[in-house]
């Protein structure tokens, strides 16, 4: 059953009680709901199983998840973000996991290392992976997101603080404008940057985390 | 009369001699025309506008009560707090209309208003509700025809109770009911919020009865 938005910020998502049309959501996103649902804690690795969740204990990528089962209506919601859903016919979506709202059960969740630049630029070294076919929905804090889209021809230059996710074949590496106006204090602020290179499509939101 | 929405966090409201309007003080953004603006004595619901000393004294218990301000004269007067997003309920003055009295921003001063003791609903469950939901014990209970401004964080949608369907509230998101409505804490705990891995959905509210629900796009209080 497709999902849809009550709101801008809030998703509604319809469940009949199968186990196709059961999700996964963040940890305390539920606002309301009808009818009878339970809501469990998806264990570590966010259901990804075992390899994930070891992977997360060790990378410290903590996504939190709850399963959400049984027959009604849930309402979901973060921090009054805008809702973003994607559907995903076998594309891989990268998202930071404080930004992953809800995920349809037949996506599979994993841990991916993204390169030393994650430790500066405090996005976490790891990213969170999301595979296979199915609807997710994602957060943008401050405003709707902002999809930006990267050919081999155009690649992308994002702030890390507004990167909520990416979608396609795309390869990320960091960038540095350190010099030394950083160490007399008069930096431009953009020191740290997210360059995108392939061919996709890149999530930002309006506020700076 | 009523409240006209100007932007998602603004209202307008008209104030002619005879329909005053109370709101939050401090809310006031900008005022065109003759008004005057008052602090209501002994706090909201006290006064000359409603609820008598019965509820200004209940108020004077809480402690915390939440000033308020009436705006009197001819002319218009802007209404906005903290950038917080408004939403306007009318009332045909068939049912009586609770809000968390952080949550009220300004309502039609002819609306009679009184403060509820959740415990009187359901005993000591209801002070249990009420302190569990950090909403404190108190609500505002506005009645009467009229037009109330509630704040929230990004927005509210209403969600109909009455159906065949139960429905549940996360106690943080909780804005405010319209109609005959009980509201009752239930815990959903179980060993693994003891060991925390709960899912973070461990007390919630079920909502019973015939009215309209309130509910806020976020857990984030006023």
């Amino acid at each position: 059953m497709p999902w849809r938005l009550e709101t801008p910020r809030v998703l509604v998502v319809d469940l009949d009680g199968s186990k196709t049309s059961a999700v996964r959501a963040q940890t305390g996103s539920m606002v309301a709901y009808e009818g009878d649902v339970q809501f469990k804690n998806a264990g570590m690795g966010g259901g990804g199983g075992l390899r994930a969740a070891f992977k997360q204990r060790v990378t410290g990528e903590s996504l939190s998840l709850m399963e959400v089962t049984g027959r009604g209506t849930v309402h979901l919601a973060v921090d009054a973000g805008y809702v973003l859903v994607l559907d995903l016919a076998g594309d891989v979506l990268k998202a930071e996991s404080e930004g992953l709202l809800c995920l349809a059960n037949s996506l599979t969740t994993d841990v991916t290392f993204t390169g030393l630049q994650g430790a500066s630029s405090g996005q976490g070294l790891f990213t969170t992976t999301v595979t296979g076919h199915g609807q997710a929905a994602l957060i943008s804090l401050g405003g709707p997101p902002i999809a930006l889209r990267v050919t081999p021809q155009t690649p992308l230059v994002v702030d890390p603080d507004a990167y909520i996710g990416c979608v396609g074949n795309l390869n990320q590496s960091f960038v540095t404008d350190v010099s030394w106006r950083n160490l007399v204090g008069e930096s431009s602020g953009e020191a740290f940057s997210l360059r995108f290179e392939g061919q996709g499509i890149v999530y930002i939101q309006p506020e700076e985390r | 009369m009523g409240f006209t929405k100007v932007t998602p966090k603004v209202v307008l409201a008209e104030v002619r001699p005879g329909q005053e309007v109370l709101a939050r003080r401090g809310a006031m953004l900008a005022s065109s025309g003759e008004i005057a603006f008052s602090p209501v004595v002994g706090g909201p619901g006290g006064g000359a506008y409603g609820g008598g000393i019965a509820a200004s004294l209940a108020r004077g218990m809480q402690g915390e009560a939440v000033p308020l301000m009436v705006a009197e004269g001819n002319g218009s007067v802007h209404y906005g707090f903290r950038g917080h997003h408004v939403t306007v309920i009318d009332l045909d003055g068939s049912h009586p209309m609770s809000v968390e009295a952080d949550r009220l921003l300004a309502h039609d001063a002819n609306m009679s208003s009184s403060v509820v003791f959740l415990g009187q609903q359901g005993g000591l469950r209801g002070a249990v509700r009420g302190a569990v939901t950090g909403q404190g014990l108190f609500t505002t209970q506005l009645s009467g025809r009229g037009s109330v401004a509630v704040l929230s964080h990004g927005g509210t949608f209403a969600l109909r109770v009455g159906g065949s369907q139960q429905i549940v509230v996360d106690p943080q998101a909780y804005v405010a009911h319209v109609g005959n409505l009980r509201l009752d804490v239930a815990t959903a705990l179980s060993w693994r919020d003891a060991v925390g891995r709960g899912s973070g959905e461990g007390v919630q509210l079920k909502v019973s009865g015939e009215g309209t629900v309130y509910v806020q796009a976020s857990e984030e209080k006023l």
